[in-house]
């Protein structure tokens, strides 16, 4: 793993503490006020602090750093969290994470917003709490501030480890210094250790010691967790004063230390104290005399005491030392290592594995469905007694096939949650603009879609969002003067239905003013005049291209697109949307997506020699039309009468253009289908082939965007077949041109 | 060889000679009085000031009793930390006399 | 043989970070997810030097470190603090909880094994 790696890994955690911020700030919100919940809060912000500092990100840190102080002034009840309070956290939440977004991309990132929202922040901390603790926040979000550093305290000083070698303190430099160092109990409680601090100490300049060992009691009175000894040092060094109290960092609070310079001393002069060397020779002397079993190698222990008597300089102490006899003791390490196997982090019950990698299952996985069917195919063909064990066996390897993509599948399967929480920042911040107060309440967060289905969720959800903020709730002063509460609800939910998921959006809002609506599409020529519309296909309207209802283009809702555009990217995932609304009640939303964009269950049929495949899930009913119920209408359209209503019949070989003339109704099929809003339409295809699930494959990305075509596939036999996009052949079928850029397929 | 004092033991330093071996170190001197004492400081890897403190202290309990106290094959670790904290050899020896 | 490091902290980013640099600088790393878990995980590690966060979920740092200080095993291992805290009362309540000592994030790589290097043998 590098570090590019890690910094993506942070990202990814980023977006999670996000979610856990805003989710956290929503709870407080709604008068949550368990510490643990603020401790969440401040936890997220510190952690993305944290990990922005180590990647030098500086513009997140300064701006997590102000946020975080103002929560600390929560979670310490110096700041009651309020509606107020909780307004400017909230604000503050979303240009975090535009904040990461930029660092992650070079996404946008509007200053004067997060200026503004630092401003703020700092107000907040300030205006509540004693002057005192409310200094620290000094960071800017513009400037380039570093990570705060610490002001109040020590700068760790790189030290150099290479001890002995070290000869930037040659004898003859460096000032003498007499360190007095007593430390007390408490250092070694708190894990550190004097023999430590002295071999740094050692480490920074040419050391000899005195060790005091008079308060040293008798051993039966000798608290052996105490501190007894105390140490006396000079030490000639280049470096400064405050470096050597830099040694003692982590212990000046458990020791009497003081350091001071010593006179200044002719250089190579004999240092104040002459320490006495370790002369083992005294010990190994006695245990000669007294030792019950003589060591058997204690020849190398002829340590040269006359040199080592003069010895004044570490270094050769050291060395003296070292010559010592010592037994290898490589034994004692097997014991300690055989325990270091135990793992210590524990096992979670996720992982996280690359999407590319799932993609590449999922891919291939599709290709073993396209492969099987295939292998079934020519083995019908090649058997023609149909009963051999190779049938069976087929059957299984299909039944198998199946669970393994429904298993895959299920992997790349999530929750709405994220897509969900997105849009109550949305919410907030469109509401925000248009003055109005409205509530979001999700239910079926929990959900779970494809991913790639939930990837192409947010852009339509968005739009339509902004829209129910924007359009669906009234001002609260018209809210008020009809009775209603002026805060205003949308309540956004998900739940599974039939093998699809289904979204629903609603707004307690006006509802649709059909009045208008209905001029408007006259207006832009949508509807004849005198048409005769129920309320339902009036309110379907609003998904009419080029159909807007704003008197002004905001730009809350969209630039210049209105929910024709919305209609069009659920289609293009395969879904359908449709409304319905209340006149004073407000309006539903409701879309209904597959649950994935990998396969398709579909209906196999022939147009003009062409095989494509229709989606199952837009065909009512398959019927066998008679001469007698089809009725022509106009110049080229026809009808057909089904169970005494009519119904446009649309030849699909002609809109596709795959032949010139009408085909005969009489000879061919036709699809009851259902378009989203526009009704039925009955499409004339030649003959039906069957049923099967079929494994799409994006056209865009193979080839380019076909008018009228959704994606493709590959057949069993090996033929490619495309997959019809009924709600563009509908359309056309209105009268409007097939035209490339009225399909949204591309945008995703 | 006669008689000599026959009450003579010896006691094995463990390698992480710490804050917690300190007391057990202290415990097992204690328990080690009135005889002959062999130090073995061979397995030493780290030795923590507070067990040096119990060794001198043994010593002199040792030298009060007029019995020998000997650290023998002193670890690499054992000799360089002894001689950083500034206690001598002196300090760690008792002789029978 | 290589030293044992325990590292608790509860931000995916800064664990990795830890293992990363640890593991480059040859020490045994041993990781856990907050205080509760570093407990757990103590006895498996063995760890010659502990380095912790403070704000973490279920047990901050400063339980963290009271927890091992009274585990008459391990009451003796140096304990490091990670922390962005560079204020002195947050270094105080770490130090009466027992604390070794601090490194003061940003989190750097060199800062860090200085630091263990400074409390271990």
């Amino acid at each position: 793993m590098d570090m590019n790696e890690i910094k993506e890994i942070f990202f990814q955690e980023c977006e999670e503490q996000l979610a856990e911020l805003e989710s956290g700030l929503l709870k407080l919100n709604d008068g949550d006020r368990d510490p643990e919940t603020v401790n969440a809060v401040f936890r997220a912000v510190h952690s993305i602090k944290g990990g922005a500092g180590a990647f030098g990100l500086d513009d997140l840190v300064a701006f997590a750093h102000v946020f975080e102080t103002t929560l600390d002034c929560v979670r310490s009840n110096k700041l009651e969290p309020n509606q107020d309070v909780l307004k400017v956290m909230l604000k503050s939440a979303d240009v975090l994470a535009d904040l990461t977004n930029a660092a992650r991309d070079g996404g946008y990132v509007d200053e004067s917003r997060s200026r503004a929202l630092v401003k703020e922040l700092e107000a907040l901390a300030n205006g509540e709490v004693p002057v005192a603790s409310a200094e620290a926040p000094k960071a800017q979000p513009k400037p380039a501030v570093a990570a705060p550093t610490d002001d109040s305290g020590f700068q760790p000083i790189p030290f150099n480890f290479d001890g002995f070698d070290e000869d930037e303190t040659p004898a003859d430099a460096g000032q003498v210094y007499e360190i007095s160092f007593k430390p007390r109990r408490d250092l070694y409680s708190k894990g550190n250790e004097a023999a430590l601090l002295l071999r740094d100490l050692s480490r920074i300049g040419e050391m000899s010691i005195n060790c005091d060992l008079e308060s040293l009691p008798d051993l039966d009175k000798l608290d052996p967790e105490e501190s007894y000894v105390s140490w006396m040092i000079s030490l000639r060094t280049t470096r400064s004063e405050d470096e050597i109290r830099a040694v003692f960092e982590f212990a000046e609070w458990d020791c009497d230390l003081e350091v001071r310079a010593a006179e200044a001393s002719p250089s190579g002069e004999e240092l104040p104290m002459v320490p006495v060397p370790f002369d083992l020779s005294i010990l190994n002397d006695d245990a000669s005399a007294e030792a019950p079993a003589p060591s058997p190698t204690r020849d190398a222990a002829e340590t040269p005491a006359a040199a080592a008597e003069t010895a004044t300089e570490a270094s050769k102490m050291a060395a003296a030392a070292a010559r010592v006899e010592r037994k290898e003791s490589a034994a004692a390490t097997a014991a300690a290592a055989a325990a270091s196997n135990t793992a210590a982090a524990a096992a979670g019950q996720t992982i996280r594995v690359d999407l590319d990698r799932v993609d590449r299952l999922i891919n291939l996985v599709g290709e073993l469905v396209i492969n099987q069917a295939m292998l079934s195919q020519s083995v019908i063909e090649n058997d023609t007694t149909g009963t051999s064990s190779i049938n069976m066996g087929l059957e299984e390897l299909q039944q198998l096939t199946r669970e393994i993509q429904d298993s895959v599948m299920a992997i790349r399967a999530q929750p709405v949650k994220p897509v969900f929480q997105r849009m109550s920042r949305i919410v907030r911040e469109v509401a925000d603009m248009v003055g109005k107060s409205i509530r979001l309440v999700t239910e079926g967060e929990n959900t779970e879609v494809d991913k790639t289905v939930i990837d192409k969720l947010a852009e339509p959800l968005t739009h339509m969002i902004r829209n129910a903020v924007d359009h669906g709730i009234e001002t609260p002063e018209k809210r008020e003067a009809a009775g209603k509460d002026p805060e205003g609800t949308i309540k956004l939910t998900a739940k599974h239905r039939s093998g699809r998921i289904v979204i629903e959006l609603v707004d307690d809002g006006a509802g649709i003013n059909r009045e208008r609506v209905r001029q408007k599409a006259i207006d832009n020529d949508l509807i004849a005049a005198d048409a005769n519309l129920t309320d339902e296909e009036i309110d379907n309207l609003i998904f009419a291209p080029g159909f807007s209802t704003a008197d002004k283009i905001s730009d809350i809702s969209g630039r210049g697109v209105g929910m024709d555009v919305v209609k069009r990217s659920i289609q293009a995932l395969g879904g359908r949307i449709s409304i319905s609304s209340r006149p004073g009640q407000g309006s539903t939303f409701t879309m209904s997506l597959p649950l994935t964009l990998a396969v398709l269950d579909g209906m196999v049929v022939t147009v003009a020699g062409q095989t494509l495949v229709v989606p199952l899930t837009a065909i009512v009913e398959t019927l066998q039309p008679e001469a007698a119920a089809v009725h022509s209408f106009g110049a080229n359209q026809r009808l057909i009468s089904i169970r005494n209503s009519f119904c446009p019949l649309v030849d699909v070989g002609r809109i596709l253009n795959f032949r010139s003339t009408q085909a005969n109704p009489v000879e061919g099929v036709a699809l009851l289908v259902e378009s989203e809003g526009g009704g039925q339409r009955a499409l004339m295809v030649d003959a039906i082939q069957g049923q099967r699930q079929v494994v799409i494959k994006s056209l865009e990305a193979n080839y380019t965007h076909v008018p009228g075509i959704a994606a493709a596939t590959i057949l069993g036999d090996g033929r490619v077949a495309l997959i019809l996009d009924v709600d563009a052949v509908v359309a056309a079928s209105r009268g409007q041109s097939l035209k490339p850029e009225m399909s949204l397929a591309a945008t995703g | 060889m006669a008689a000599k004092k026959a009450a003579s033991g010896t006691l094995k330093l463990s390698p992480t000679m710490d804050l917690n071996e300190a007391s057990a170190l202290h415990a097992k001197l204690l328990s080690m009085r009135g005889g002959n004492i062999v130090i073995d400081a061979s397995q030493v890897e780290r030795l923590g000031v507070q067990c040096a403190q119990v060794l001198v202290a043994g010593a002199r309990a040792w030298q009060a009793d007029k019995k020998s106290y000997v650290v023998k094959q002193a670890s690499d670790a054992f000799a360089k930390t002894m001689q950083l904290i500034g206690i001598d050899a002196e300090h760690l020896v008792a002789k029978e006399i | 043989m290589k030293k044992k490091v325990l590292t608790v902290d509860d931000s995916r980013t800064i664990r990795n970070m830890l293992l990363v640099t640890l593991n480059n600088a040859g020490f045994e790393t041993f990781q856990a997810e907050d205080g509760v878990e570093g407990l757990e995980v103590l006895e498996g590690a063995n760890p010659d030097v502990i380095v912790t966060d403070i704000n973490m979920p279920r047990l901050d740092g400063f339980g963290f470190i009271e927890g091992v200080r009274r585990n008459e095993k391990y009451r003796a291992v140096p304990i490091l603090v990670l922390t962005t805290e560079s204020d002195a009362e947050k270094k105080n309540r770490a130090r009466q909880a027992g604390a070794t000592g601090w490194i003061v994030k940003p989190f750097d790589p060199a800062k860090l094994i200085d630091a263990i290097e400074r409390v271990t043998a």
